[in-house]
């Protein structure tokens, strides 16, 4: 029953009780007025009508209107009566609580990630109609690409499935406010872009479409036009403006040009990516390229629309520029998805499998719980016993042991909250490569969860023993003494179904962790291509103002030569796009070898990189034919490029590709031709569980790009190079700050960084569970031995010797381990399919789980080893004097 | 449950010497209000004078007994004025407090004739 019907009932059965007080009044007063009448005085008739009637206070107590608040009472005495109890064994107690914290704890933990990261609807109005666009040209082998400005712009014009449909890009820009200057992540978006988002400025306006006319988008330099406007994040606002609203229509200098600030962003708005801080306007001029695929595009669905339809509207609208401009259309189409799933991505996969986790964790400890309790010595169950000879309900007792599962489940959770509180803290700061991991918070939501969680620990874990006291046979216990002899069948009891139980999940929760331990370390042992130990990564955006026109090449040329001079320093190179580093240009262009036919010209599409020439030295990578670039691609030298094994091998099958042509469709800046000088082994640019992609490098000198990943190689750890690197930086232009220097081990390990919290979090669970289990046989073997120390020590005065015990104790632990290994294998075969979607390059039939259940199974006979000692040690004559 | 099969036993007795009578305090609260309507005062004071000064009942044993009686809709209840000018609750026999009263009326009879019979036996 719940407390507000207790407290409905409280104040209903005070009005009844006020009316039944009146009518027991009116009794009394009638019937001392009879005595009175027959002569008797007052106070007399009044004493004899009490003496006769009975006193109307109990008469009142006994009417079941009163009772429904005397209910709270026993509720509370109840409670106290429990806490009492749980005091006098302070050890039991808080054995029992740190338990259910634990499992409380961590299943509060993990539900808050997972309702922040999957079941949450994304924080923007009406979040279910909208959608991303991509670009997918499935015969070209790519199946989803970023959108071509020039396609954005017909779809805006055509399209009529949408209330809105908005362009963006995101890089990195300089950002300089008086004489500091910072790196930060800028987005360039269409005018509309937050009206479709439904979020408008916290402080002054979001772009008009004059502002927007203004802002041009000139490919990955900064936006160009008379008057050039930005609105900047909530979390910039404060860090650099003080949350000053008068910050609107100040102007702060980006890639060393002004721009006017004229809103400000709520904190919650977190688009495109988290991370954004500056908002620059995008408008079109009318002539954008339609064959370079590396904007985003988000669009609102109009309303009643659905998005089959809506994606419909859309391949009629590819279909038709197919047509118009079949240069550069012919092949692509479109393809949308919800935007909350292509934020939440395959997230939600993992996190099953945790919450899985999470949720046998949670069931073995209150298991623990129960069997603890359980345990607690046989005096709790002649107090049970005395209590029901004395005519207490069985209700009544139920109700007594559960509300001392309720106060141990009451302080565990509450403690379970301090737990998951520090739980997301750690796991929103550590690097999971999770999306949307800075909207996980402990709120209302997760206390319910909380509040839940404890009311299914509450009945598992008091359930069972409220139910073995209450069924108790009040006759046999009290005439039994204490300790007598156990009658020991061959019958699995309550308690060792709960061993069972315990041992079986956290079988299932071992294997399943040592099945993705291995997935990870095959990850970890996959060649990347590149030897990350040692490097140093620092990305480096220059501005156009300043370097634009080549003159990047003097800056990279003079970077790479001091660079190189550092002490500890093997060597240094750049390029556009590191593998593994999640910043720089990084977009594929059509290649083909020459003398390929006009039809399959479309057939290759690389990579492009641009690079340094010492950068395949610098980050270890093989050239398995011909030469790295030198000073003999220059500026002014022949066009050369270095291709990837792979792309070498699709461009020329028989395996000579250096010495040929080839030509890349460079969009907009025209057709080239270039000449193979080398080939390099193939990198996992993505990570080790992405194959690697074709990839065609080209040398800097010769295409001088404005961003550039430097790559520095130490001697020692790469860590230790970063002031000094900084300082280089710095001297070479006090106006490029250094920003972003990271380890690229730490980079390559990002790339799996959820599969490493998923095995961190799961190995976790794991040895709690298995511990708990281990616990749990050990104390039930104890417990076992000590209800039957008076039998043993009987046996053993009339003769049976010590392996008699032993045997006794040890079939019963393999008894136990059996089944619950028996079991634990089911669960396992569930919990595998369930994994299963997790692993890299491995079935779930593996050697590793069957290892570690038999080495829990070991674990579990070595811990009944200790009881099993403890029996053999129980003394005949003391049992016998004892009686 | 079915209380009609299984009484449930009052557990005031209205008269010490008697606990056969204390079990069938609801069937002579029926039979009373058969007669007539009455506020509780005025139940205990008829019962005491039918039974000529056997049973006295107390405030214990009959208040809680009307309370469950009106639960089950055997009679109800409203507040009245009464005769000196004072609020009182006034009871009354419902339709279905009548058809009980009958079977329990038929039901005592055949009980206590038997158990007449088997003390008189000789």
């Amino acid at each position: 029953m719940t407390l507000f019907r207790w407290w409905n009932e409280l104040r209903h059965a005070r009005r009844l009780d006020r009316l039944s007080r009146e009518e027991l009044a009116h009794h009394v007063e009638l019937a001392v007025a009879e005595k009175i009448g027959a002569g008797v005085p007052e106070a007399e008739a009044r004493r004899q009508v009490r003496l006769e009637l009975g006193s109307p206070e109990s008469a009142r107590e006994m009417l079941s209107d009163a009772r429904a608040g005397a209910r709270l009472d026993a509720l509370a005495r109840d409670l106290v009566y429990a806490w009492r109890t749980l005091r006098q064994r302070p050890a039991f107690f808080a054995a029992c609580v740190a338990t259910i914290a634990l499992g409380v704890g961590a299943s509060t933990a993990l539900f808050a990630v997972v309702d922040a990261v999957v079941l949450r609807p994304l924080p923007l109005p009406d979040p279910a109609t909208l959608a991303r666009v991509y670009d997918t040209n499935p015969a070209a082998g790519v199946m989803r690409s970023g959108v071509a400005s020039g396609n954005v712009a017909d779809w805006r014009r055509r399209a009529r499935a949408f209330s809105g449909l908005a362009g963006h890009y995101t890089m990195g820009r300089t950002l300089t406010l008086g004489t500091d200057s910072e790196v930060v992540l800028t987005a360039q978006v269409t005018e509309d872009f937050f009206r479709v988002l439904g979020v408008p400025a916290l402080v002054g306006h979001t772009f008009t479409p004059e502002e927007t006319a203004g802002g041009l988008f000139n490919n990955a330099a900064a936006p160009v036009g008379a008057d050039p406007v930005m609105v900047i994040g909530h979390a910039l606002w404060q860090r650099r403006f003080g949350g000053d609203p008068g910050v609107v229509g100040r102007t702060v200098t980006l890639e060393r040009r002004p721009f006017r600030i004229v809103g400000v962003m709520p904190a919650h708005f977190a688009m495109p990516e988290p991370g954004v801080q500056v908002y620059l306007p995008w408008g079109f001029t009318g002539n954008e390229p339609r064959d370079q695929h590396y904007l985003h595009a988000v669009a609102r669905l109009a309303p009643g629309v659905s998005l089959a339809q809506a994606q419909d509207d859309l391949l009629g609208i590819a279909n038709a520029l197919a047509g118009e401009h079949p240069a550069t259309n012919a092949g692509w189409s479109v393809v949308l998805t919800p935007l909350r799933d292509d934020m939440v991505g395959d997230a939600g996969r993992t996190l099953v499998v945790l919450l899985g986790a999470v949720t046998l964790l949670l069931l073995v400890a209150c298991a623990n719980v129960a069997l603890l309790s359980l345990a607690r010595g046989l005096e709790r169950e002649q107090e049970a016993l005395v209590r029901l000879a004395l005519g207490a309900t069985r209700t009544r007792l139920v109700r007594q042991f559960l509300m001392e599962s309720l106060v141990v489940c009451g302080v565990g959770g509450a403690l379970g909250i301090v737990v998951a509180v520090a739980g997301v803290a750690l796991f929103a700061r550590s690097d999971a490569g999770l999306p949307r991991l800075h909207e996980v918070a402990v709120d209302l939501r997760t206390l319910a969860f909380a509040g839940a969680a404890v009311a299914v620990a509450t009945l598992v874990s008091g359930l069972p023993v409220a139910w073995r006291r209450a069924n108790g046979e009040p006759a046999a216990g009290l005439t039994g003494t204490p300790g007598r002899v156990a009658v020991g069948g061959n019958r699995l009891s309550l308690r060792d179904g709960l061993v069972i139980a315990e041992v079986a999940m956290a079988i299932a929760l071992v294997a399943g962790a040592s099945l993705l331990l291995r997935s990870y370390r095959r990850l970890q042992a996959v060649d990347p291509g590149f030897d990350a130990a040692g490097v140093l990564v620092a990305p480096i955006f220059l501005d156009m103002e300043s370097y634009g026109r080549g003159r990047s090449r003097t800056y990279y040329a003079q970077l790479v030569e001091r660079l190189e001079a550092l002490p500890g320093v093997a060597s240094a190179g750049g390029a556009t796009a590191l593998p593994a580093s999640p910043v720089g240009p990084d977009f594929e262009r059509p290649v083909w070898p020459d003398g390929a036919p006009e039809g399959e010209r479309a057939r290759w599409r690389a990579w492009v990189r641009v690079i340094t020439p010492r950068y395949f030295e610098t980050l270890g990578m093989r050239i398995v034919d011909g030469r790295a670039f030198d000073g003999r691609d220059g500026p002014d030298a022949a066009r050369t490029v270095i291709l990837s094994r792979g792309l070498a091998r699709a461009l020329w099958p028989d395996g000579h590709a250096v010495g040929r042509r080839l030509t890349v469709d460079y969009s907009t800046v025209g057709t080239y031709p270039y000449d193979v000088v080398g080939v390099v082994d193939d990198v996992r640019f993505g990570g080790p569980r992405r194959a690697p992609r074709l990839e065609i490098y080209m040398p800097h000198a010769q295409k001088p790009y404005l961003v550039m990943n430097m790559a520095v190689r130490a001697k020692g750890d790469p860590r230790h190079l970063a002031p000094a690197v900084r300082a280089v930086l710095r001297e070479l232009d006090p106006a490029m700050p250094p920003h972003g220097l990271h380890a690229l081990s730490d980079l390559l390990g990002a790339t799996y960084a959820r599969d490493r919290q998923a095995v961190r979090v799961l190995s976790t669970f794991a040895v709690a569970a298995a511990l708990l289990a281990l616990l749990g046989i050990h104390g039930i073997l104890t417990h076992r031995v000590r209800e039957r120390t008076r039998e043993i020590g009987i046996r053993m005065a009339v003769g049976a010797d010590r392996s008699r015990v032993l045997a006794w104790i040890g079939s019963y632990a393999l008894r136990l381990v059996l089944w619950g290994v028996g079991a634990g294998l089911l669960l396992s075969a569930a919990a595998a399919r369930l994994v299963s979607g997790l692993l890299f390059d491995m079935g779930v039939l593996d050697a590793a789980p069957l290892i570690a259940t038999l080495g829990l199974a070991l674990l579990g006979l070595v811990v009944a080893l200790h009881p099993a000692w403890r029996a053999t040690r129980v003394d005949a004559a003391e049992v016998l004097r004892a009686g | 449950m079915d209380s009609r099969r299984t009484p449930a036993y009052v557990p005031i007795d209205i008269d010490r010497r008697c606990a056969l009578a204390a079990e069938k305090l609801d069937l002579l609260i029926l039979k009373t209000l058969a007669l007539q309507t009455e506020h509780g005062y005025g139940v205990g004071q008829r019962i005491e004078q039918m039974s000529r000064g056997v049973f006295k009942v107390t405030l214990g044993s009959l208040y809680p007994a009307l309370q469950r009686l009106e639960k089950d809709g055997l009679i109800d209840a409203e507040w009245r004025t009464s005769d000196n000018n004072r609020r009182a609750r006034y009871y009354r026999i419902t339709a279905a407090g009548r058809k009980r009263l009958a079977e329990e009326q038929k039901d005592w009879e055949r009980v206590s004739a038997a158990v007449t019979r088997i003390l008189k036996a000789t």
